[in-house]
């Protein structure tokens, strides 16, 4: 009873709900008009059966500024591909010989990327030309024929809004946890409440509850909105998604829990709040993939609370990755969550 | 003892530290039933915090408090539904209308409360639909007055509820406290202004550095006073109350 009226409490502040809710969508949408598009490299997934006979070709299309180029085998380039992680896949056969083979193949989505797939091929079949030649000239000339593949056509909505979900997760949680009891406790409003009969446990209990509600609320209304007027490529299990939302936002409502005791005023979180969330906005791959970042800034990012969020959701979202593929994603999170947790326990002050 | 049966608020031997300080040294007094109790004292000397102590917002380090036969140490909750308060610094959530507030006050005690009848007893039913911000301060200090009679509480704790209010302000929330006596609650009240307590209350104590150092009606004070032989310079009255105060507490201005 009494934690209900401290649920009242909190969903009287319409405003704020409304604009912790609408905040993330506009952010989706103004980045939905922004297209990032220009052709810098032709991502070339090169899927080699002829083993060490491929070697010299694989080299020579490597040394092709234009390529991106990523070995692997078929089953996982074509998925790439599938996912729109590649432009095109080339597949170099097993019987595959130099200056003998007639025919290869590369496969692309013709329809969704016209211009890339084409000029993939051109430059591919250059080199291929350039090897065939290298050798002795006069030999056999392999053609190389590019099949049409129908890629899902992932596009930079499927990317940014798992990301903008995971980056309102993190600033619901932090700043407006901390924001809010700081606030609360300077303003005296706190020991107000604590001279009725309300708990201070059914309170915390209650804020956490109501900001749990309205993170659900929020995952359904991006997804919707994203399914209905965003192009979203949705395949994932909603469930998952919502279990995720909430394994995230359980590990940032400690640590603003944790800011809210180490700060006497606003002054004092927006800094402390700041120094957390802009690394992780910024190299947690919400707006751009991390994959563009060094190997070692990579390696560390990957182990940040909001990437294994962003992953974790965006793979569930878009490439219906089911429990045991995100487990990875969430035994992060479960840590982050104990560690954050641990953390508000310490330094969380009512006074 | 018949009075003693009367007694809504009993504090024996109350002492209070933080760290080094000891703001509340061995304070004891009662309050009985609808009386006005006042507390004087200069800044520091321990009126917040004795307050506090019985509103269960501070762990007392020594003495026992009991309210209405509860015991405030080990009672708290109990104690929280029957008391009142009006902190000296607090504020309410933004965004709310004052009945909404009111209401929403009224939850944390489980109870559905009229919050145009509430707002009548203090005069502000035209300000219903305002927020707290849109206030005046006198009329601020009678919407906390409100706030603090939403649970029907048998003690209201009134922490300097006319400080930084005009004259007629001051006047009109007398008016307000004299009827919400007059409709059976005890209040406790701490107060800077000699004339009010004068005014308002039955029995003040004043304090100093963390003690009572006096406790009576205030008429009784100034009696005690003049039998003394003191003598004001100029006499227009001979004595105020304040004039009792300032003899106790000494003339200068003390540092916080
Ligand atoms: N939270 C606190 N921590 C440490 N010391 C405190 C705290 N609150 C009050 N004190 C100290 O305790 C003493 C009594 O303070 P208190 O607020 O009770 O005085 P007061 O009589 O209410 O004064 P005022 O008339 O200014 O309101 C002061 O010396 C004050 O500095
Ligand atoms: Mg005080």
């Amino acid at each position: 009873m009494l934690t209900l009226a401290s649920m009242k409490m909190f969903m009287r502040q319409r405003e704020a709900i409304l604009w912790t809710l609408l905040f993330p969508l506009l952010v989706v949408i103004l980045f939905g008009f922004v297209r990032f598009n220009g052709v810098g490299s032709i991502g070339l997934g090169v899927v080699n059966e002829a083993g060490a006979t491929g070697a010299d070709l694989l080299a020579r299309i490597k040394s092709v500024r234009t390529f991106e180029v990523t070995e692997g085998t078929r089953e996982s380039e074509m998925g790439e591909l599938a996912k729109g992680e590649r432009d095109l896949v080339l597949l170099i056969p097993a019987e595959y010989a130099p200056a003998t083979s007639a025919e290869m193949t590369a496969y692309g989505d013709l329809e969704a990327k016209p211009q890339v797939t084409q000029l993939g091929g051109l430059v591919l079949q250059r080199v291929l030309d350039e090897s065939a030649f290298a050798g002795a000239p006069g030999l056999r000339r392999t053609a190389l024929s590019t099949l049409p593949f129908k890629s899902r056509n992932l596009t930079y909505m499927d990317f940014l809004l798992p990301g903008i979900l995971s980056m309102s997760i993190m600033q619901m949680g932090i700043f407006g946890v901390a924001f809010g009891f700081v606030s609360l406790k300077k303003r005296g409003i706190l020991r107000r409440l604590w001279v009725t009969p309300i708990r201070p446990n059914d309170f915390i209990i209650a804020q956490v509850a109501m900001r749990l509600l309205v993170l659900l609320l929020q995952m359904t209304i991006m997804v919707g909105v994203g399914i209905l007027f965003l192009n979203l490529h949705f395949i994932g299990n909603i469930a998952l998604i919502y279990l995720m939302g909430i394994l995230g936002a359980v590990v940032f409502l400690g640590f603003g829990f944790s800011l809210a005791g180490i700060s006497k005023s606003e002054d004092q979180v927006a800094p402390l709040a700041n120094i957390i969330t802009l690394p992780m906005l910024a190299l947690s791959g919400i707006f751009f993939s991390r994959s563009n970042l060094p190997g070692f800034v990579r390696s560390i990012t990957s182990v940040l609370p909001l990437t294994y969020l962003a992953d974790g959701l965006r793979s569930v979202a878009i490439d219906g990755a089911t429990l045991a593929q995100v487990t990875p994603q969430i035994l992060g999170l479960v840590l982050w969550g104990v560690v954050s947790c641990a953390l508000a326990v310490r330094l969380f002050r009512w006074e | 003892m018949t009075e003693s049966r009367n007694i809504v608020l009993d504090v024996q031997d109350l002492v209070k530290r933080y760290g080094a300080i000891t703001a509340v040294d061995g304070v004891s007094f009662s309050v009985r039933a609808r009386e006005i109790f006042g507390i004087l004292g200069p800044n520091g000397a321990g009126k917040t915090t004795t307050l506090e102590c019985i509103e269960t917002l501070r762990p007392v380090d020594a003495g026992t408090i009991l309210l209405n036969g509860l015991n405030v140490r080990t009672q708290s909750q109990e104690v929280k539904r029957i008391i009142g308060v009006q902190l000296q610094s607090s504020s309410f959530f933004d965004k709310l209308s004052l009945a909404e507030l009111l209401v929403l006050f009224g939850e944390m005690y489980g109870r559905s409360v009229d919050p145009l009848a509430l707002l009548d007893e203090v005069e502000l039913r035209d300000k219903s639909r305002a927020q707290v911000v849109q206030l005046s301060g006198g009329q601020k200090q009678r919407f906390s007055i409100a706030a603090a009679l939403v649970n029907d509480p048998v003690v209201i704790f009134l922490d300097e509820p006319t400080t930084g209010l005009d004259p007629q302000a001051r006047r009109h929330l007398w008016g307000v406290i004299k009827r919400i006596r007059s409709e059976g609650k005890t209040i406790v009240i701490t107060t800077h202004y000699m004339d009010e307590a004068e005014e308002l209350c039955d029995r003040v104590a004043i304090m100093d550095a963390g003690k009572i150092i006096a406790m009576a009606p205030p008429q009784e004070m100034i009696t005690t006073l003049l039998a003394g032989g003191f003598r004001k310079e100029k006499v227009e009255r001979l004595a105020s109350l304040e004039d009792v105060f300032l003899s106790l507490t000494g003339h200068t201005i003390r540092d916080e």
